[in-house]
């Protein structure tokens, strides 16, 4: 199978502001992996977590009108964003199942509503439609020795029947991912935990309690950093992860990668094109131990 | 001329909620060959049968017309009537105007010219039935059950004790079911082995009884009253006669280290082996996998060692043949396991709670064997990894059952209670330890149930919380439970020793394979179907076959008893008659237009189509064309729909009829 994967970009609007590095990455990767990665045309927010908290008419039509859009470039749909992700299957879903909301939002975005188009995430691409050989086969330089913790948190595969990314609760295929570009996985307890997601402005203490889990478990199990596949989950395992270790008088030193900065570092790219030094976690003096720089 | 009287039914408001009925009758009324119509509020009650059969005396009727609910719900009702009455009762149809309009049709001007439609269809049906003698066939009075659980064992003596003779069938070495890995029973927590053993005993001293251990069912054919059951009697290695059971092979094999599924793998059993030591037959068997003899063709100690001679490895599979009249089916359940299950799989598994992989993580019947004084333990509550009694228990209900994103929508009925009675044997073994248990409802509708289950709470001292477990994880060597108290709304983690999960009741593995073999029907997850939910439910629909146990849905001890003793009567009704009714719809072959194809015997499910010589007064032949055995034929019409040039026709079915209704529309 050696023709070209062309695909519809939906980066969404974290990875245009704090995760800019998960954008680059992910672009720079797509290049070298030659799989075609083409903007969707006026793109818009998603609606998040905060829209289908308020309203869920809004939340439906922000996400079938940006499905809309993404009909006018060929190819599946792809997101690194896990709550971009989420909301786009979500929506599709709610709208296959009820024909109510379905002419509710057709109404709201004055376009019948098409739900043909695939969305799929970044890690689907890599490990399913790329495939892991072809992957292992792009592999510059193996990641080995690199002990990883793959985070999944809550977005990616739950709930049960909408994402379909993988099993529910016990899926494999970050690890999978990782296991092919020459990474070490380690087995832990806290990969499917909660975050704290927003709750890191409103309410920071409980983050910084559920966090703190997080990161204690990759390190007992023997992590040398975390990989997640969603910016607000990055930030924080990363941005906080200072203050938690003030606050409970221990030392983590996790860097927290973006897949997209791990597959590509395994693909030969530098840390430039990778934006590794966006990173709050200093993930230079590890990287330079296991000799990956 | 035919004189057809049509009777439609309201069925209360089932029908005429949404039909008007007299519209019907006035409208039906008027269609050629149609005599008399009138509509009743209950058309099956004892005043609408009467009504029936006064209007056939009174108006001289031909044919009937009952437009009601489905002829599978009342069918044989009315024909019965129509007999009562005088009339061949296959001259009687039923319109069905519930199920096909009244129950799926909102607007009730449609619904009614619908069911106008639906009666003139059957109107022109009837016209051309025929007066069909009622088929006899003889009865065979030996019963076969399958699978010898207590639901089997119970059904078994049952129909011996009332002098016919029972073939008794068992997969496994030794007969039992899971009610013999048992430790206490609920609600009155009588020792399992002690009530049990004595009917296995009962079994194998009956002269009733042919017991079949290590054998499972091969084939089936035949019909109500007339079955062959081809059964496969697995080498078990060792010849039932001459050994007397005295156990020195087993004592002597040197492979002495095979997980023993009976105890759920904790203890060990030699190659050679009863699965426990109460196993009617006590004869062993050798496991040919893990034999050192079958591997590499050297050791033979146990036959060195047996003083009768009954040791023999050239022993092989072999097929028998037996004729019975009725069939109970009682193959038990299984459990759900919990590990993860592969992709595509309707049900879904557990990967979170670690099963398989944390050891102290196991299931019920696990803890059962556990707790039972024959068990690997002796009856101590001790841990699978390192032998330590668990101080903190916790206990996880509905584990699959009522879990629609995992893949079963259904209570498993037994887990609430059973559960309460582990917290109960922990506590009388553990005097200083906690349960806890988490569970969504607690479902207690048996007689002292919910008083069980109290004093679970109130004297022995378990610790209920509303809620589930979303995750366990091991943590040095302890597990650690995270779960949701939704009662107060908060989270809880406990820090357990051990957990056990109370998995859902699934049918036995193979299921399905066997309901093929028998022709009966299942649902989505494999329980086998009754006829009737609720007046038929302990006969499957196809004739001559009976539900027992679990095999039909998650059932406890005193309901699949009572299931069995029920399915013996049911068998028994059937074998107080020397010859047997059957309904004569079956297939006839026009042997002028038959080719010999045998197109119809390839797709026959019922093996009914046999092949006839036509011969001219010489004795020349002149062709040879299908005949369709009476007897055999189970009237599904299969042949009909395959014939090329349209020589087999189905009684009542006929393509003239077919057009002839839809003609009419």
């Amino acid at each position: 199978m050696n023709s070209k994967l062309n695909y519809a970009y939906y980066p969404g609007c974290s990875l245009h502001a704090s995760a800019g590095e998960y954008d680059l990455s992910t672009r720079e990767l797509f290049k070298e992996l030659s799989i075609g990665l083409t903007e969707v045309p006026d793109w818009f927010c998603c609606g998040a977590t905060p829209a289908h908290n308020v309203d869920e008419l809004l939340s439906l039509s922000l996400c079938a009108k940006n499905l809309e859009l993404a009909e006018q470039v060929e190819g599946d749909l792809a997101v690194a964003c896990a709550a971009c992700f989420s909301r786009l299957k979500f929506t599709q879903h709610t709208l296959e199942e009820n024909a109510t909301k379905r002419k509710q939002v057709e109404k709201a975005i004055d376009a019948p509503v098409k739900l043909d188009g695939k969305v799929k995430h970044l890690l689907e691409i890599l490990a399913r439609d790329l495939g892991l050989e072809r992957l292992a086969a792009a592999v510059k330089k193996p990641l080995s020795g690199l002990k990883v913790a793959c985070y999944y948190g809550c977005l990616l595969t739950r709930p049960p029947d909408v994402p379909n990314l993988d099993c529910v609760e016990a899926p494999t295929i970050m690890e999978d991912v990782l296991k092919a570009v020459g990474a070490e996985t380690v087995a832990w307890t806290h990969r499917m935990e909660c975050c704290g997601a927003n709750f890191t402005l409103s309410r920071p203490g409980v983050v910084i309690q559920l966090t703190n889990a997080i990161l204690d478990s990759a390190k007992a199990a023997g992590a040398d950093c975390v990989m997640v596949g969603c910016p607000l989950c990055h930030g924080n395992l990363d941005i906080r992860q200072k203050e938690i270790e003030g606050v409970y008088s221990t030392s983590y030193n996790l860097p927290v990668f973006y897949i997209t900065q791990l597959v590509g570092l395994a693909c030969g790219l530098t840390a430039d094109k990778l934006g590794l030094g966006a990173l709050i976690v200093n993930p230079m003096p590890l990287l330079k131990e296991k000799q990956l720089l | 001329m035919s004189r057809i009287g049509v009777f439609i039914c309201h069925c209360g408001e089932n029908i005429s909620r949404t039909v008007d009925v007299e519209r019907v009758a006035r409208e039906v009324g008027q269609l050629p060959g149609v005599a008399f119509s009138t509509d009743y509020k209950y058309m099956c009650s004892d005043p609408g049968q009467n009504l029936l059969k006064k209007a056939i005396q009174e108006q001289k009727l031909s044919h009937v017309v009952v437009a009601a609910c489905s002829p599978r719900m009342h069918e044989r009702t009315f024909r019965k009537a129509v007999e009562a009455a005088g009339l061949n009762p296959f001259l009687c149809e039923m319109a069905n105007i519930r199920e096909h309009c009244s129950w799926v049709h909102e607007d009730k001007e449609e619904a009614t010219v619908k069911a106008v439609e639906i009666v003139g269809m059957m109107v022109e049906r009837v016209k051309k039935n025929r007066v069909l003698p009622t088929i006899t066939v003889p009865v065979t009075k030996r019963a076969l059950v399958i699978g010898g659980g207590i639901a089997g064992i119970q059904a078994a003596l049952d129909i011996a004790d009332c002098g016919h003779e029972v073939i008794l069938v068992e997969r496994e070495p030794s007969i039992g079911g899971h009610m013999a890995q048992l430790s206490e029973t609920f609600p009155t927590l009588d020792c399992s082995q002690c009530i049990m053993t004595p009917k296995m005993v009962d079994v194998a001293n009956h002269p009733k009884i042919k017991l079949y251990t290590w054998s499972e069912i091969e084939r089936v054919e035949g019909y109500i009253g007339n079955f062959q059951v081809t059964i496969k009697r697995k080498a078990r290695s060792v010849d039932e006669d001459k050994c007397t059971g005295c156990g020195v092979c087993m004592e002597k094999c040197p492979v002495r280290k095979i997980p023993n599924k009976f105890d759920c793998n904790l203890g060990m059993r030699p190659a050679i082996y009863v699965p426990f030591p109460q196993a009617v037959p006590n004869t062993p068997v050798i496991d040919r996998e893990n034999c050192i003899k079958f591997k590499t063709g050297k050791c033979g100690l146990c036959q060195k060692v047996c003083g009768p001679g009954a040791v023999d490895y050239e022993q092989e599979d072999i097929l028998i043949v037996e004729a019975v009249g009725a069939i109970v089916v009682a193959t038990g359940f299984d459990l759900y396991t919990i590990d993860e299950k592969p992709k595509g799989s309707l049900i879904k598994g557990y990967g979170e709670f670690g099963h398989g992989k944390i050891p102290d993580v196991v299931d019920g019947m696990t803890f059962e064997r556990l707790a039972s004084a024959s068990g690997p333990t002796g009856g101590k509550i001790l841990r699978p990894s390192d032998g330590k009694e668990p101080k903190q228990i916790v206990f996880i209900q509905c584990i699959g059952s009522r879990a629609r994103e995992k893949g079963i929508s259904y209570c498993s009925k037994v887990c609430c209670m059973y559960t309460a009675k582990h917290t109960m044997l922990y506590h009388h073994k553990v005097h200083d330890g906690q349960a806890y248990v988490f569970f969504m409802d607690a479902r207690t509708p048996g007689k002292s149930y919910d008083e069980f289950w109290r004093r679970s709470i109130e004297e022995e001292e378990a610790v209920y919380i509303r809620g589930m477990v979303s995750r366990l994880y091991q943590k040095g060597d302890k597990i650690v439970v995270m779960g949701s108290d939704i009662a107060v709304g908060v989270q809880v983690e406990i820090e357990a020793d051990m957990v056990v999960l109370a998995t859902a009741i699934q049918p036995q593995k193979g299921a399905d394979t066997l309901a093929q073999k028998l022709g009966i029907s299942y649902d989505k997850y494999n329980f086998y179907s009754e006829a009737h939910a609720k007046l038929r439910p302990v006969e499957c629909a196809t004739a001559g076959i009976y539900l027992a146990g679990a095999c039909q849905g998650p059932k406890d001890i005193p309901d699949t008893v009572s299931q069995a003793s029920a399915a013996a009567a049911k068998v028994m009704t059937l074998f107080s008659k020397d010859k047997l009714e059957r309904e004569p719809i079956v297939a006839r072959v026009k042997e002028a237009g038959c080719v010999g194809c045998f197109y119809c015997k390839k797709v026959c499910p019922y093996g009914a189509v046999e092949e006839k010589e036509i011969r001219d007064r010489q004795g020349n032949l002149i062709k040879v064309v299908a005949y369709v055995n009476p007897g055999v034929c189970g009237g599904c019409g299969t042949c009909q729909a395959t014939c090329p040039s349209k020589s087999v026709e189905l009684d009542g079915y006929t393509d003239e009829q077919i057009v002839a209704m839809i003609e009419s529309l």
